[in-house]
């Protein structure tokens, strides 16, 4: 009878712990979806707020990245396709402005390629004409009449004929030269012997088929 | 009728004229550029004139030199002379002057032009010429042969610079330059 009775409750007490276990089993996992579903709509809140606070400083160009960096958070940004149309009316705003900043930094570093394409050439031709200048100021600055006129005589043979015409640049404005009155090149060799001072460089020159120069042009530096 | 043809004839000029004012519409960099070109043509007859008159260049070369000046200038213009002897101021041909100067009766002559300036600015007539006067001191001293200074004034000189726009033919294409030309070199004061 006693074994009986113990026996029932042992089966008693098992069953209620039993069910006290369930009833905290479910409990916890009732507040564990809770917290994980209140963790990602915070999530979802603070990467909205970021959004927004990153699209904004797009928009104003106060944001501390480049260019291709601003395109590719905008990337992103869009990736989340956050519904909220706050943010979905910035999206667009935004890709508007880089995309527009992105063709004025290409048509720019295109300019600069041919600024620099420009100048690497002029650099060349200088050098090219580096030579001639080189001749014309020894010229100005011999000191004796004989020596001088050694080197002119020197000189007029790079020339097809002594009376080659020599142009003067006195100005450069929007592709159009201002020039002095035309002279030659004998003239112009005995002028700046006489003025003993050579204060151009050589712009550009035509030669003939046997190598010889056949136009001058000086700009004045 | 008569008032059609005159407006027509009105137009026609306009058309002629209109192209070349607007080329001779000069931006300030480009009048600068032409202001500097004048004084210049002013201080290489400067130069020059110190070559003629030095004793120490050869005759061959003075010569050279003289035909170079001469171009410098207006067919037709004058230089004037003064002495502190004499109060007459004498105006020569620039030729002229330029062979007086070369056989001066010192044995060394020194010339010098200072303070070369504008008094008057270039400025643009109806017939497109730009017209100035540059003001210049001319020091100058004549030595013996014992290297004495027998002779020294300093005389104030006006030059009246023309400038026009011109063309030419060069290399098959037409290039158009500024042509500057000096007028007559006036006296203004002598001292010593």
């Amino acid at each position: 009878m006693l074994k009986k009775s113990l026996s029932l409750t042992t089966s008693y007490i098992l069953v209620v712990v039993s069910v006290f276990m369930l009833m905290g089993g479910l409990s916890s996992c009732k507040s564990k979806k809770k917290l994980a579903k209140e963790k990602a709509a915070a999530e979802y809140t603070a990467r909205v707020q970021q959004a927004k606070k990153d699209l904004t400083a797009i928009l104003n160009n106060t944001s501390p990245w480049p260019l291709k960096q601003q395109i590719k958070r905008v990337e992103v940004i869009k990736s989340y396709n956050i519904a909220d149309p706050e943010v979905k009316g910035l999206i667009t705003k935004a890709e508007e402005k880089l995309k527009s900043e992105q063709a004025v930094a290409a048509r720019k570093a295109a300019e600069e390629k041919l600024r620099e394409a420009e100048a690497k050439k002029q650099m060349s031709e200088q050098a090219r004409f580096e030579h001639l200048n080189l001749i014309f100021k020894q010229i100005a600055e011999v000191q004796s009449y004989t020596e001088a006129d050694d080197k002119i005589n020197k000189a007029l043979e790079i020339f097809a004929t002594p009376e080659i015409p020599v142009l003067i640049i006195i100005a450069q404005s929007e592709g159009f030269n201002d020039y002095d009155r035309p002279t030659t090149i004998k003239k112009f060799l005995n002028y700046i012997k006489d003025m003993k001072s050579y204060d151009y460089r050589v712009d550009s020159i035509k030669k003939d088929v046997h190598g010889k120069i056949t136009e001058l042009e000086l700009i004045k530096k | 009728m008569k008032n059609l043809g005159i407006y027509i004839l009105f137009l026609f000029g306009f058309m002629i004229t209109e192209p070349v004012l607007a080329q001779q519409h000069l931006s300030p960099a480009r009048k600068q550029a032409i202001d500097s070109l004048a004084m210049e043509k002013v201080r290489d007859l400067s130069k020059y004139i110190t070559i003629i008159g030095s004793k120490n260049t050869p005759w061959s070369e003075a010569n050279r030199v003289i035909d170079r000046a001469e171009e410098l200038f207006m067919p037709g213009s004058q230089m004037g002379v003064s002495s502190l002897a004499k109060p007459k101021v004498t105006y020569y041909s620039v030729r002229k002057y330029f062979e007086r100067l070369m056989r001066l009766n010192y044995s060394k002559v020194e010339i010098e032009w200072y303070k070369i300036n504008y008094v008057s600015d270039l400025q643009r007539q109806p017939d497109g010429t730009y017209v100035g006067v540059i003001t210049i001191f001319q020091k100058f001293k004549g030595y013996d042969k014992e290297g004495r200074l027998i002779y020294e004034d300093t005389t104030k000189k006006d030059i009246t610079v023309f400038v026009k726009r011109k063309q030419a033919q060069i290399g098959g294409r037409l290039i158009g330059f500024w042509d500057v030309l000096l007028g007559d070199v006036r006296v203004k004061e002598t001292s010593r």
